[in-house]
């Protein structure tokens, strides 16, 4: 029926009756401004002065040695709040604005969607309330603390397995009450249509600065590579590349401990498709389906389902899902800081971890990775591990 | 229309099964049934925190329909209605659904499939009507979709909010609208709590469900037997 909300078979709206008009109303507007010149130029001069957009492709030298490939990092840890999570929420506050909205909510796992929101709700003027399970607000307790410095109310989220998925239902809870005044500033490629393309949207400028980059750089890269959780910024720097068929595509999901029920976040690799949040796509479920606890290191991989784009892309085949485990993810953090002096964030070392362990592949190529964040939020994990 | 919500499987199968019964055997018009799903997006606190334990505690799809099939068997007037998440229906399937509780059930209730969504079930193979919402911000469009729904009554949400919300309802015509396209009954849900909230809303819509005050007694029969006694 209508074929526009789905991405091959996956997507849709799987959501509460009550939040149809106003994803009605958001789709309208998010159509009319994606091409609309005023809101365009205030979305650019934002990333570019505010933000610190284009962010460098940087080539890995030490690293590059060491592996046997040219390695590039295009850098989004040196962006503003220190992940690509701010190119997504600084185009859904200004939607807001425009619609006449004057509250924004989120989920949050790393905090990093729950700091770039608050942030972007302090630059607009916004009230801001974000949602954080206990046990991710326990393991990054100072992004907590920056979201109340920028003035968000941070809620504790205490049910289920207190992580992403858990912020995400209190945030869909509070929206389903609120959402003649409230817009849900969704961090991820997930969600009810149209939230998986507006964030691809906004995310699509990290592919298409890098795609330029490298061409000034002389050359288009054979491989590019992502983590991914929901999978923003993995689609982000893909939507570079897919029209290029010489560039493989590589996306990597959380192998966590060991593919033991509940010792991973392998939505591709281990889920089967399902219905979560808005969405159908890939998700870790039980046998009686119910959703699986899933487990990760990194607190923004954390999470049993993933964005309808990449089921899609994965049953294509156009795009690769891997997995690296948390050993192998703390393996490239320690490599990629001594190495180079650049601290990733714990998502971020598990695309990076993927080129480090299969190196084979990747050798004599030029290989892109998204860092897609820093990693001055993972410290207390880091230090828990005995790392210094 | 009068009828009450209760948790499956909650908070045991003996237990769940009384509830089940003494609802049936008071001799209201229907009876939903909760399938837990572990993510509650539509439920309150009350609900959820129910649906969290009975996950914990594994829930088994089989022995809650088939303690509704006995209840039915005894009872064949009650109307029985699933209320569960999308996840679970396809999960199991959605011809398999039917083929297996069709001739037991008048209706399933999926707060996470609205309206427009329905037909993506229904090609699947589900024939069990499912019950449209209305809510307080319905448009004359969305109501439009539901005018040939086969589901026993058109389930009216009166509040903006989840299950258990303490918030006001609204002066509303919505559904008045629903009723006369449909020809159906309307049940008010959401913030229903004593005998006065269900007269007010038999007589404003045609009837009503209880949840979240039948689901917070669910664990102590004699609480639960002395609330739904004062509605029969």
């Amino acid at each position: 029926m209508d074929s526009k909300m789905f991405f091959g078979q996956y997507g849709g709206q799987f959501v509460p009756e009550t939040l149809i008009p106003a994803l009605d109303e958001l789709e309208t507007w998010y159509n009319k401004l994606k091409y609309d010149r005023k809101f365009n130029d205030e979305l650019n001069a934002l990333l570019t002065s505010y933000a610190g957009r284009p962010t460098p492709v940087y080539k890995a030298e030490n690293l590059s040695k060491d592996l046997g490939c040219e390695l590039y990092l295009k850098r989004e840890d040196l962006m503003h709040t220190g992940a690509h999570k701010v190119n997504n929420t600084l185009g859904q506050a200004l939607v807001t604005k425009y619609m006449g909205k004057k509250r924004v909510i989120a989920e949050t796992g790393a905090g990093q969607h729950g700091v770039a929101t608050a942030t972007a709700a302090a630059l607009f003027g916004m009230e801001c309330t974000v949602f954080m399970g206990e046990v991710d607000a326990r393991r990054q307790e100072p992004n907590v603390k920056r979201m109340q410095l920028l003035g968000a109310e941070v809620v504790r989220v205490q049910d289920g397995q207190r992580t992403l998925k858990d912020a995400t239902n209190a945030a869909l809870r509070e929206w389903v009450a609120s959402v003649e005044t409230t817009h849900y500033i969704i961090g991820s490629i997930v969600g009810p249509y149209p939230f998986p393309e507006m964030v691809a949207y906004f995310q699509s400028v990290i592919g298409k600065e890098a795609k330029v980059q490298c061409r000034e750089l002389g050359f288009d890269p054979d491989c590019v590579v992502a983590c991914v959780g929901g999978g923003s910024n993995a689609i982000g720097i893909f939507q570079g590349f897919l029209d290029n068929k010489k560039v493989d595509i590589y996306g990597v999901e959380a192998g966590g401990v060991s593919d033991k029920d509940g010792e991973h976040a392998r939505t591709i690799g281990m889920g089967k498709p399902g219905i979560l949040h808005g969405a159908f796509s890939y998700l870790v479920q039980t046998p009686q389906y119910q959703v699986a606890d899933v487990h990760s290191i990194s607190a923004g991989l954390d999470y049993p389902g993933i964005g309808p784009v990449h089921a899609m892309l994965n049953d294509s085949g156009r795009v690769t899902y891997g997995y690296v485990r948390d050993d192998e993810a703390l393996n490239a953090f320690q490599t990629l800081t001594r190495k180079e002096g650049i601290i990733p964030a714990l998502e971020s070392s598990h695309a990076l971890a993927y080129v480090i362990e299969n190196k084979e592949i990747f050798k004599g190529k030029k290989v892109l990775v998204n860092l897609s964040g820093r990693g001055d939020k993972d410290m207390e994990a880091i230090l828990a591990r005995g790392l210094v | 229309m009068r009828g009450f919500y209760i948790v499956g499987g909650y908070p045991d199968r003996q237990q769940f099964k009384k509830c089940l019964r003494l609802i049936a055997e008071s001799g209201f018009e229907f009876v939903e049934i909760g399938i837990p799903f572990s993510e509650p997006v539509a439920d309150g606190p009350v609900i959820a925190s129910a649906i969290h334990e009975a996950v914990m505690n594994g829930v088994d799809i089989d022995a809650i329909m088939a303690d509704v099939r006995e209840m039915k068997a005894e009872f064949p007037a009650i109307r029985a209605i699933v209320m569960t998440y999308a996840n679970i229906i396809h999960g199991y399937g959605e011809k398999r659904f039917s083929d297996d509780f069709a001739d037991i059930l008048s209706g399933v209730i999926i707060p996470d499939l609205p309206t427009r969504m329905h037909y993506w079930m229904t090609e699947k193979g589900l024939e069990i009507p499912i019950v449209p919402f209305v809510t307080p911000v319905s448009r004359d469009e969305d109501i439009e979709l539901i005018s040939g729904t086969q589901a026993p009554f058109v389930y009216y949400i009166s509040i903006m909010g989840v299950t258990g919300s303490d918030k006001k309802k609204r002066a509303d015509n919505r559904p008045e609208k629903a009723a006369k396209l449909t020809g159906k009954t309307v049940v008010t849900g959401f913030g229903i709590k004593t005998p006065e909230d269900a007269a007010k809303a038999l007589s404003a819509t045609g009837g009503y469900i209880i949840g979240t005050e039948a689901v917070r007694r669910q664990k102590d029969f004699r609480e639960f037997s002395e609330y739904i006694k004062q509605f029969a």
